[in-house]
């Protein structure tokens, strides 16, 4: 197999481009969207590379018809993904509750930029947080990831197809336009090096009669392609283990949910990913994700020079949320300090993982600056005073 | 101008004048050595005629910061973009500016990048490369072959050569 890229090699791209390149190698072979700002330069690098890949990347008529297209195209076996900003987010959420009902393995990238609506389409946030988690209605698990660098963002990738193939699940990359159009030093490794997952198939007619049921025990039914000669019936309606509409039963409707949320939480150990900087002796802990972590970090180190003992916990799985991590933490340390570029969301899991051990204090920052390590330092010494 | 673990770097100056493909260059240049490197841009949205930005900041040691507070080289290729960056240079810092296009209120370098790039090179457009040159040649940030490899693997196909040309002229200009 030739990449139409540089594998087993250094390069210096954006973030954006990691991602499309990434997703290449994870074997990712069909791309849909509806260009937007910050996120369009992953559209762009996927359409020029698809084709020498004998893959397919298709502009539809917008983000619902995209993430739609993108389930079509998981069901007929094809590792896929899709990738927009906050307006086309805003969009996906229906049919991403589809693809969870549905325990459709696909990968949504969000780059995100502020909002509401249009907001500003060339600056970062992290305001969509919340709306990665619970922005589909119902009761739900899903997988987000979520990168600080560009180096990251290609890693990410990567394990956001493993993990959206090993528990048959939608998995949110959840970036932003600073990650999306900077720069860096990255290292692409050669295919060799990668470890890649593969959908759990169905080894006999008698499982693609249950492409809903936990038949091997861990809560991950085999998933069944269309045009394997199965009969399979797909549907966002409650279902039974065949794929059955069952409407009103609710014992099948708690069963089924149940299910779709454990293969995530009971698999938690597997997916949470965290990094933690001189937390041993920490007094202060700052607890921060993606683009921002890189400003907490400096600020960590600026304040261990002036003899504070702070801390750092750069996240970088959202969800499922590790909130006895965050217990942990709070039980020996006097203060947690939460830096994001929104107004206070990552801020209420921690506060709830914290269960009033330590208090918790928000730096929230909005308007498409991140926040200056001054800034983070400045409000941790103020209060020190 | 001697190596520090850390430099950060800020070109400016005009859109059109290619100063966000002289960063990318720059920056690619510093991966081919090994050095971390990131590079971040802010321009208009005019694609001709806005002030255009290029950030690199380049280190030995993992890099977590942004965007360039205390460039220790800010490069000018225009009076907009130096009015709209100076103050961004640290003291002692290194100003290099087109000396033909920006009127500079402190110490600075530099020649007439845009007449050399006309005159000697033959094309105006080039003239982010006779300025990267210079910058190259005046701080030693990366070597100078690094650089060339770099443009070969980043400018148009068909323009290496007038690029090259250009890059080695400002390069000769900075070491004079």
């Amino acid at each position: 197999m030739r990449y139409p890229f540089p594998v087993g090699a250094v390069d210096f791209i954006q973030g954006d481009e990691a991602i499309a390149r990434a997703a290449i190698l994870a074997g990712c072979r069909f791309y849909a969207g509806y260009p937007i700002t910050p996120a369009s330069e992953i559209f762009e690098a996927m359409s020029i590379y698809m084709p020498l890949v004998d893959g397919v990347s298709i502009q539809m008529e917008d983000e619902i018809g995209s993430i739609a297209a993108v389930i079509g195209a998981s069901w007929a076996g094809a590792k896929s993904m899709t990738a927009t900003s906050g307006p086309g987010f805003s969009l996906m959420m229906e049919n991403l509750g589809y693809a969870i009902m549905t325990e459709t393995p696909l990968v949504l990238v969000n780059v995100q930029r502020s909002g509401p609506s249009t907001g500003q389409p060339t600056l970062a946030a992290q305001g969509d947080l919340m709306q990665a988690i619970w922005g589909t209605h119902g009761d739900h698990s899903l997988i987000v990831l979520t990168p600080a660098t560009v180096q990251e963002a290609f890693d990410m990738t990567i394990k956001a197809f493993n993990l959206a193939e090993k528990y048959r699940t939608p998995v949110i990359l959840l970036t932003d336009a600073e990650v999306g159009h900077m720069r860096e030093r990255v290292y692409a490794p050669h295919p060799d090096e990668l470890e890649l997952i593969y959908r759990k198939l169905p080894a006999n007619e008698e499982e693609a009669n249950y492409p809903f049921g936990d038949i091997h025990g861990d809560l991950v039914p085999p998933m069944p392609v269309f045009g394997k000669g199965h009969h399979t019936y797909v549907t966002g309606l409650t279902h039974d283990e065949k794929g059955r509409p069952k409407t009103v039963q609710s014992e099948i409707h708690e069963k089924l949910i149940k299910r779709i949320v454990e293969k995530i939480e009971k698999n938690k150990k597997d997916i949470v990913d965290y990094e933690d900087y001189e937390l041993e002796d920490a007094e202060i802990v700052i607890i921060s994700f993606g683009i921002v972590a890189r400003s907490a970090m400096r600020a960590v180190k600026e304040l261990r020079k002036k003899g504070i003992k702070a801390g750092l916990l750069k996240l970088n799985v959202l969800w499922p949320f590790d909130f006895e991590l965050i217990e942990r933490i709070a039980e020996r340390v006097e203060k947690i300090y939460v830096a994001e570029m929104n107004l206070g969301q990552l801020y209420h899991m921690v506060k709830e993982g914290a269960n009033g051990k330590a208090p918790v204090e928000l730096i929230p920052k909005i308007g498409g600056e991140i926040h200056t390590p001054k800034e983070i330092i400045e409000r941790i010494k103020d209060n020190l005073r | 101008m001697g190596w520090v673990i850390t430099m950060q770097i800020r070109l400016a100056g005009f859109g059109g004048q290619g100063v966000i493909l002289a960063g990318v260059i720059l920056g690619d240049a510093a991966a081919i050595e090994g050095l971390n490197v990131i590079q971040t841009q802010d321009y208009g949205s005019q694609s001709r005629g806005g002030h255009s930005i290029a950030d690199l900041i380049i280190s030995k040691d993992p890099i977590y910061d942004l965007i360039v507070t205390k460039a220790d080289v800010l490069l000018a290729l225009a009076q907009l973009g130096y009015d709209s960056t100076k103050e961004s240079l640290r003291e002692g810092g290194l100003l290099i500016v087109d000396t033909e296009l920006v009127q500079p209120d402190k110490e600075f370098t530099g020649a007439p990048f845009t007449r050399i790039a006309e005159e000697e090179v033959g094309l105006a457009l080039t003239v982010n490369m006779v300025a990267l040159g210079y910058l190259v040649a005046k701080t030693n940030v990366v070597k100078k072959e690094s650089v060339e490899e770099a443009i070969r693997r980043r400018v148009p196909k068909g323009t290496e050569e007038i690029n090259l040309k250009a890059f080695r002229i400002g390069y000769e200009e900075g070491t004079k």
